[in-house]
């Protein structure tokens, strides 16, 4: 007699599970359809994503486009105000180079002692020193300053930083004393670096003097050079901070009081210079 | 074919299917994507320079009636023509308000010059003077005054304020500007007899500035628009400036 395996064929031990009748066909195509979902889904993020930043890239260039023609229209004015800027800039820098001359002469006055007077006063900046009058200014030191993006921007000024001024200062004293007070007062100005003696002379000491004489000092008054000069010009920046602080009237007028009572009145001795 | 081959073949298959969409049809459309968001950044930094540029060419446009008035008013410090009668009319109104006579101008580039100068010299003194620098050209003078020491100081104190910086650190421009280079102060003559004080002369190295002549004072702008926006600004109608800018100059 034959034995018969009642257990159906799916359940008996050993046999795939879940295979199902398909032998697991139906499960490969769910799975394939599932990826097949995933891909278009995955494909379509990726096409919208592609339509939409094509619209925008477009969009944005449109834009782009129109303002840059905008402001190309307006070139002009970007121009012109880059100019005005530049030739600001370069007038600022020349301003600012400038030694201040008058200021100078204050100082002279304010600092000479009351028993000296000078005959004559000669200041030059850099090089130029011993050049007569008139000659050409390129002469001196010159540098260019590059100022801003504008095509005037390069100036060159004829007192550039760095430069020196120095001044040959000549008059007389009623003593030699006086003399030598000269030159201390001399080195309280501010800026001053260095006044050194060229000469000192007193008429009828068989010594020639290059200088005249005058300044209402006394017959048997000498006579003295001097040669009087400051630290270099300093940069722009420098100089305009220089010009707005200004600390130099103060700062004089302070050392002068303290080197002698005679020079604390400005218009006193001031009143003796070149008289 | 066993069951397990079947199984696997399907497998395979089935991968093969995926992998050939991934790589056929998603994987490019995202490389795409991809590139078309670096190009979006990259347009979005376009267009930011461009309303960049554009607000700054606006702001321009905005400043334009003051930039025109402020590069008129340097005209004063700085002409575009060498302006020696301007010159002089200014150096003669400043010694006059100090006291201080106005005995000579020379123009330096003219030569050593025995002669004050008069109009005739401002071809010659702008023509040397051009090629002295690359930006503003360069125009050498000497001056010389009489008058007292502090007369004198204060004359040159006067010099400088044609042209200065204000505490603020702006430019304030009532004249020509001046780089004075050498002074030299001399007894006119002999003080005795006189009770006064000593009249002196002062000789003054100093050099006045030019602009380009490729540039002139305005570059060929109008107190409305520049040169080469007339067309611009009526054609966008925009916001130009509807006022002219009105600059007094006085010499």
């Amino acid at each position: 007699m034959r034995a018969v395996n009642l257990i159906p064929a799916e359940q008996r031990s050993g046999a795939p599970v879940g295979a199902g009748r398909s032998g697991g066909v139906a499960y490969a195509v769910l799975a394939l359809l599932a990826g097949i979902a995933v891909l278009a889904l995955v494909y379509g993020i990726a096409h919208h994503q592609v339509t939409s930043r094509t619209s925008q890239v477009a969009s944005l260039q449109a834009r782009a486009s129109a303002e840059q023609a905008s402001a190309a229209q307006l070139a002009p004015y970007t121009s012109f105000v880059a100019m005005r800027q530049a030739r600001v800039t370069a007038v600022e820098q020349l301003v600012d180079s400038r030694f201040d001359w008058a200021h100078t002469l204050h100082e002279f006055a304010r600092v000479l002692p009351r028993d000296a007077s000078l005959s004559s006063v000669s200041g030059t900046i850099g090089s130029a020193a011993g050049t007569s009058p008139g000659a050409s200014p390129s002469a001196g030191a010159s540098s260019s300053a590059t100022a801003g993006a504008g095509s005037s921007a390069s100036v060159s000024s004829v007192t550039p930083p760095g430069s020196v001024p120095t001044f040959a200062v000549t008059g007389c004293a009623s003593t030699q004393d006086a003399v030598a007070e000269t030159i201390d007062r001399l080195r309280l100005i501010n800026g001053v670096s260095s006044v050194a003696l060229t000469n000192s002379t007193k008429p009828g000491s068989g010594v020639t003097s290059s200088t005249p004489g005058t300044g209402g000092c006394g017959a048997n008054a000498p006579t003295f050079t001097l040669s009087v000069a400051f630290q270099p010009l300093p940069a722009t920046s420098a100089a305009a901070a220089a010009a707005t602080t200004r600390t130099v009237a103060a700062h004089s007028s302070s050392a002068a009081a303290a080197a002698g009572p005679s020079a604390s009145a400005a218009a006193g001795p001031a009143a003796g210079a070149l008289r | 074919m066993t069951h397990r081959d079947r199984v696997v073949a399907i497998v395979v298959a089935t991968l093969a299917v995926l992998v050939a969409g991934w790589l056929l049809l998603v994987s490019p459309e995202r490389e795409k994507a991809s590139k078309l968001g670096t190009e979006v950044s990259a347009a979005q930094s376009a267009l930011s320079a461009a309303e960049g540029e554009l607000s700054s060419a606006r702001t321009a446009q905005a400043q334009y009636v003051s930039a025109y008035a402020s590069i008129v008013g340097l005209g004063k410090a700085v002409p575009a023509a060498d302006e020696v009668p301007s010159l002089i009319y200014q150096l003669e109104r400043a010694s006059n308000s100090k006291n201080v006579e106005f005995t000579s101008i020379v123009s330096s580039a003219a030569g050593s010059g025995t002669g004050s100068s008069s109009a005739g010299s401002s071809a010659t003194s702008a023509a040397a003077g051009a090629a002295s620098s690359a930006g503003f050209s360069q125009m050498p003078f000497t001056f010389i005054f009489d008058g007292t020491y502090f007369d004198l100081e204060h004359l040159f104190e006067q010099l400088n304020r044609f042209t200065l910086r204000t505490a603020s650190g702006s430019l304030q421009v009532s004249g020509r500007l001046l780089t004075i280079q050498s002074v030299k102060l001399t007894p006119v003559g002999t003080a005795a007899g006189s009770s006064g004080p000593v009249q002196l002369t002062g000789t003054i190295t100093a050099t006045a500035y030019v602009l380009p002549a490729s540039q002139g004072l305005t570059a060929g702008a109008s107190p409305s628009s520049p040169a080469g926006a007339t067309a611009t600004a009526s054609a966008r109608g925009s916001s130009a400036p509807a006022t002219p800018a009105v600059v007094e100059v006085t010499p």
